[in-house]
């Protein structure tokens, strides 16, 4: 078994397929590396002219500002939020003066807290999160800010608390595993799960065009299965050397961050945010993931053996990948058991960081979840692939 | 040539490929039935809302003396003040089902906030309203409607306004789709390299069959997009085929749901033929199915890579592949804005297929041919 | 008619053919005969233009040669191969295979069903070839090429998994091509089943063509006698080299010692008889100089 391995891998590793799909990958990361990531422009960033503005605007209003009986409600509520809000935001200007970082993060986590709660229950339709929220378009800017704010407050929190070094970098979210982290909650896990597809699409099936080679080995259709498995999930893990060109990069340009760093983590039953280290964060993520390789593996070693051609692995491969965008509209995991597809989980960073939970109002879409449901599907998977490989009558060439 | 179109469709006819995909044509068309149901009806009513939300958001990052009543304040701020009003204006017209009055307030919307593009520090809220381009496909449209009597409809489940929502959908996957199907075009012929070398035709001969039965399946796929949408006439009816979409073909126009149809069916033919051609010629260099079609995806989102390349080339046919972003001018808003015409994405596909069936004449024969 | 002339092949520096000339013949079969890789099917696939020779040129009936692409279509109207069993369409039948020839070369559509009956392929040929067994595989291929129905027929190794009675049915199948005037060229290495129908055999040694008439007088063993010694040694060949230096002798892989000598030499017999006797190896056997053996002596 361990030669075939060894037979599977090297051929695995000379597919020009194989070749190509590395080599773009790389090619990925050292784009995003150089020209994406330092175009990087956070909407919650560390801006001193705009705390300030903000400050001072409102300073002068509250120095100016007479409340008598004639007073219109709206001026008498902002004269009476301001001066808390206006404490923070000069807190945050003289940690920013004497360059403690500590002290900012500590008073911008007040200044989230305290902005969310104002806007969030208070403000409807007076007051604002950032405007960048509001672009053209889209339905959900309050939602989007509430839960940017939420996790903004629960982040600084974590910086102030902790013990990482903290820089204008860390707070931007700009370090390198920051930036991972930030990509796991978008492409990056897409991204990795296309390249398992494309892995796993012709592992069984190449041996079509040489059967007489394979057949005869003295290794039983269920084992080949296996080891073919094995390649294609080794294969698929093997895509972080060349992402990690682009990491290298961005951990030399803004440094590396800390494996210590506070990530925030939403949940649906508790309506707030707790911290996990970044180390944590990233270890479920790629068990997700790594449990993700075994669902779509197992599945396209099922498809390959029944249907038998390459396209249709494509195809499958993609549904499962692909499904989600069909059905989802914000909030629906409160009414359907969406759950239990295997497709909700696609977004892997969003759902260990719990922003899944949020979108579908659902408390269900957990890293638990998502691990058994994977492992039922691969189980299933398998199994069907066991019985049929193991069929009197099966033959797989 | 005919004798061999025959014997490609015997070989075609049972080919699990071929099948796959129908299945996956309908697939796509269900799915985004599915999807479209459940868009709320009110929609409409919820992007308006929306768009009062934007621009409110857009107001705060003015400092009060902008808001000065003594003419020393700040325009755009009045300017964004106004198109609220109308926002909320339009989104209580729909609630209250007045079409004309959406209609009018609309006519007015439009004409503030072309105004609002030339005001100072407007790239201060730009991310917070509709781009020039689109406020300008909104006026046509708005001024369309009214000139022609018709009123705005929210239904998009009946036959016709679900078709314009199937293809602009298409127009983004179109060729990514083509490109999957087509990608082991000849791939797959030369694993039966030893039977079909001999044959007493030319390769280039050859390839043109291979490449029209594809195309043959490729139209049994957008009759299959008709049929499939059929059903949905028994539970929402037809709608209106004649109801107004704006585009931009080089000027803005407004076309009727049935016109956009027609030009995306043109598109659709234009570029599966394009593609089929480009996975022909990159099977015979590349010898490889997966190497084709990364280069083929390559291609295609280079254009989004390096926007720049789009106004650097702009005969380049890859910057037509998307053609609903073309139809949506979207070419016009970027960083370096071009005008890419509708007529000229034809031309430039047009003759690229040209080029490339010269290419396969000239170049391909079959004696070279290995197997793979 | 087909004539090749001066055709030399090299691969880096080593000639695969050298200045091949010969003209095969309506209504004629040529059998080719070597070892691997001694450029049989270099030679068929020069006379397909697969190959493009270093020298030389493939004429035509009426001077038709490879120079353009039209002419090559034209050629392929003529010639044809046979095509790889394992480059069928898995997913079509057998008769479909059939009709595709049968159309690419517009033949007469009834020769399908009567290749069909002829070489015993009902049972299965509706079936999707995926499920065919080596030798189905290869009866269908070689009825393809029939199908095609081509003035001139390249087969390499047209006789592969099959069992004797199919070997004969294709045998006589050959015959009848070559009585209605086609031209076949075959290699195989079924020596004395290409005896049986071929009209001229040749040899390919270092890139030439040699008719075995040729070879059997250039070595000077035409019409010699053989004697086949089973279970011969090293060392009985070294003796009867001593005893008989004038004899050739050769210890074929089998184990089985050759010796040949001329006709005309009968009493030679007895001596070798009796040394064989002596020497303990009393079963040999005596019998004309056949094809193969001529085969292992030129190639040895």
């Amino acid at each position: 078994m361990r030669a075939y391995f060894k037979f599977e891998f090297i051929q695995f590793m000379f597919n020009k397929k194989n070749i190509a799909v590395y080599v773009i990958l790389l090619f990925f990361a050292c784009f995003y590396a150089l020209k994406i990531a330092p175009a990087y422009d956070p909407i919650e960033k560390v801006d001193r002219e705009e705390i300030e503005a903000r400050f001072l605007t409102r300073e002068d209003f509250l120095n100016n500002v007479v409340l008598d009986e004639n007073t219109y409600p709206l001026t008498r509520f902002a004269a009476a939020i301001y001066p808390e809000w206006n404490e923070y935001d000069k807190q945050r200007l003289d940690a920013l003066a004497a360059g403690d970082m500590k002290k900012y993060a500590e008073a911008t986590f007040n200044w989230y807290v305290y902005s969310d709660n104002m806007i969030f229950r208070n403000g409807k339709d007076i007051l604002y999160y950032n405007s960048r929220y509001y672009t053209a378009g889209n339905l959900y800017a309050t939602e989007d800010g509430h839960y940017a704010y939420m996790y903004s407050a629960s982040r600084f929190d974590g910086y102030a608390k902790g013990d990482s070094n903290l820089s204008i970098n860390v707070f931007e979210e700009r370090t390198a595993l920051q930036t991972l982290q930030r990509l796991l909650h978008s492409y990056l896990p897409l991204i990795l799960l296309i390249s398992c597809i494309l892995f796993a699409a012709d592992i069984v099936l190449k041996d079509k065009k040489n059967p007489s080679l394979i057949k005869g080995f003295p290794i039983s259709v269920w084992r080949s299965l296996l080891v073919k498995g094995g390649v294609a999930l080794t294969g698929s893990i093997l895509t972080v050397i060349p992402l990690a060109v682009g990491f290298v990069i961005i951990a030399i340009r803004n440094g590396i961050g800390d494996l210590n760093l506070p990530v925030p983590v939403f949940s649906y039953k508790t309506k707030a945010f707790t911290t996990i280290s970044m180390g944590e964060y990233l270890f479920q993520n790629a068990l997700l993931i790594l449990f993700w390789f075994f669902m779509l593996i197992s599945l396209l070693l099922l498809v390959s053996i029944i249907v038998k051609n390459e396209f249709a692995n494509l195809v499958a491969g993609c549904v499962v990948v692909f499904a989600e965008y069909y059905y989802y509209v914000r909030g629906l995991g409160y009414v359907k058991d969406i759950h239990w597809y295997p497709s909700s989980y696609v977004q892997v960073g969003q759902i260990i960081a719990g922003y899944r939970e949020y979108l579908n109002n659902s408390v269900a879409l957990t890293l638990k979840n998502g691990l058994l449901v994977m492992a039922v599907c691969t189980v299933i998977c398998l199994l069907l692939t066991f019985i049929i490989s193991n069929h009197r009558r099966y033959k797989l060439l | 040539m005919w004798k061999l179109l025959k014997n490609d469709l015997i070989i075609e006819r049972s080919n699990k490929k071929n099948i796959i995909a129908i299945l996956v044509v309908a697939l796509f068309v269900f799915g985004l039935f599915s999807y479209e149901k459940l868009e709320n009806s009110q929609k409409l009513i919820d992007e308006k809302g929306s768009e009062s939300q934007s621009l409110s958001a857009a107001l705060t990052k003015f400092q009060p003396p902008d808001a000065m009543d003594d003419g020393t304040g700040n325009e755009l701020y009045y300017n964004l003040l106004q198109q609220k009003q109308y926002v909320v204006n339009q989104s209580m017209a729909l609630k209250i089902d007045r079409p004309q009055l959406y209609l009018d307030t609309g006519l007015k919307l439009v004409e503030v906030r072309a105004s609002a593009f030339e005001l100072e520090d407007y790239e201060k809220v730009a991310t917070n309203l509709p781009t020039k381009t689109e406020n300008h496909l909104d006026a046509i449209l708005y001024q369309f409607m009214d000139k022609a009597g018709i009123v705005v409809s929210q239904d998009s489940l009946s036959f016709f306004p679900f078709l314009l929502s199937v293809f602009m959908m298409l127009g983004s996957f179109w060729f990514i789709f083509i490109s999957i199907f087509s990608s082991g075009i000849l791939i797959e012929e030369f694993r039966h390299i030893s039977l079909i070398k001999g044959y007493p035709v030319s390769f280039d001969k050859y390839v043109l069959a291979k490449s029209t039965s594809a195309m043959l399946i490729v139209l049994i796929f957008i009759a299959e997009i008709f049929a499939c949408s059929l059903p949905f006439i028994y539970f929402y009816g037809v709608g209106d085929a004649n109801y107004p979409v704006a585009i931009f073909d080089g000027s803005y126009k407004v076309i009727t749901i049935l016109e956009y149809i027609g030009i995306a069916l043109i598109y659709m033919i234009f570029i599966a033929i394009f593609t089929i051609l480009l996975s022909v010629i990159l099977n015979v260099l590349l010898k490889n199915m997966y190497l084709t079609l990364f280069v083929q995806l390559l291609l295609f989102i280079a254009p989004s890579l390096f926007p720049a390349l789009v106004s650097l080339v702009p005969f380049n046919p890859f910057n037509y592949m998307n053609f609903t972003n073309l139809l949506n001018g979207q070419s016009l808003d970027l960083a370096k804005p071009v005008g890419l015409e509708l007529v000229h994405g034809l031309i430039y596909i047009g003759i690229s297929i040209i080029l490339m069936l010269a290419a396969v004449k000239l170049f391909f024969t079959t004696g070279k041919l290995k197997k793979v | 008619m087909l004539e090749l002339k001066n055709i030399g092949v090299n691969f880096s520096g080593r000639d695969i053919l050298k200045e091949i000339s010969i003209t095969f013949q309506p209504g004629e079969i040529i059998g080719l005969v070597a070892p691997n890789g001694t450029g049989k099917s270099t030679l068929m696939n020069v006379i397909m233009n697969y190959l493009r020779p270093n020298s030389g040129k493939v004429v035509f009936n009426n001077g038709l040669e490879y120079s353009s692409k039209k002419n090559e279509v034209k050629i392929h109207q003529l010639v044809s191969m046979m095509p790889d069993q394992s480059d069928l369409y898995n997913h079509l039948s057998g008769r479909q295979h059939l009709k595709i020839y049968s159309s690419m070369w517009n033949s007469n559509p009834e020769l399908i069903d009567s290749t069909i009956k002829a070489l015993g392929m009902e049972s299965y040929v509706n079936k999707k070839t995926g499920t065919y067994s080596l030798g189905m595989r290869q009866r269908l291929c070689f009825a393809m090429q029939i199908v095609s129905d081509t003035q001139i027929m390249l087969m390499d190794e047209v006789m592969n998994g099959l069992d004797p009675t199919q070997v004969e049915i294709i045998s006589q199948m050959l015959v009848k091509k070559k009585a209605e005037g086609k031209t076949i060229i075959i290699a195989s290495h079924l020596l004395e089943n290409l005896e049986k129908y071929a009209d001229r055999i040749f040899f390919v040694k270092n890139g030439s063509l040699d008719l075995i008439e040729d070879i059997y007088s250039d070595l000077g063993v035409n019409g010699n006698m053989v004697i086949r010694v089973k279970e011969g040694t090293e060392q009985l060949k070294e003796k009867l080299a001593k005893a008989f230096p004038e004899l050739s002798i050769q210890l074929l892989a089998s184990g089985v010692t050759l010796i040949d000598f001329p006709k005309n030499e009968a009493d030679r017999l007895e001596s070798i008889s009796a040394f064989l006797s002596d020497n303990d190896k009393p079963e040999f056997s005596v019998g004309k100089m056949t094809l193969g053996d001529l085969y292992s002596k030129y190639y040895h």
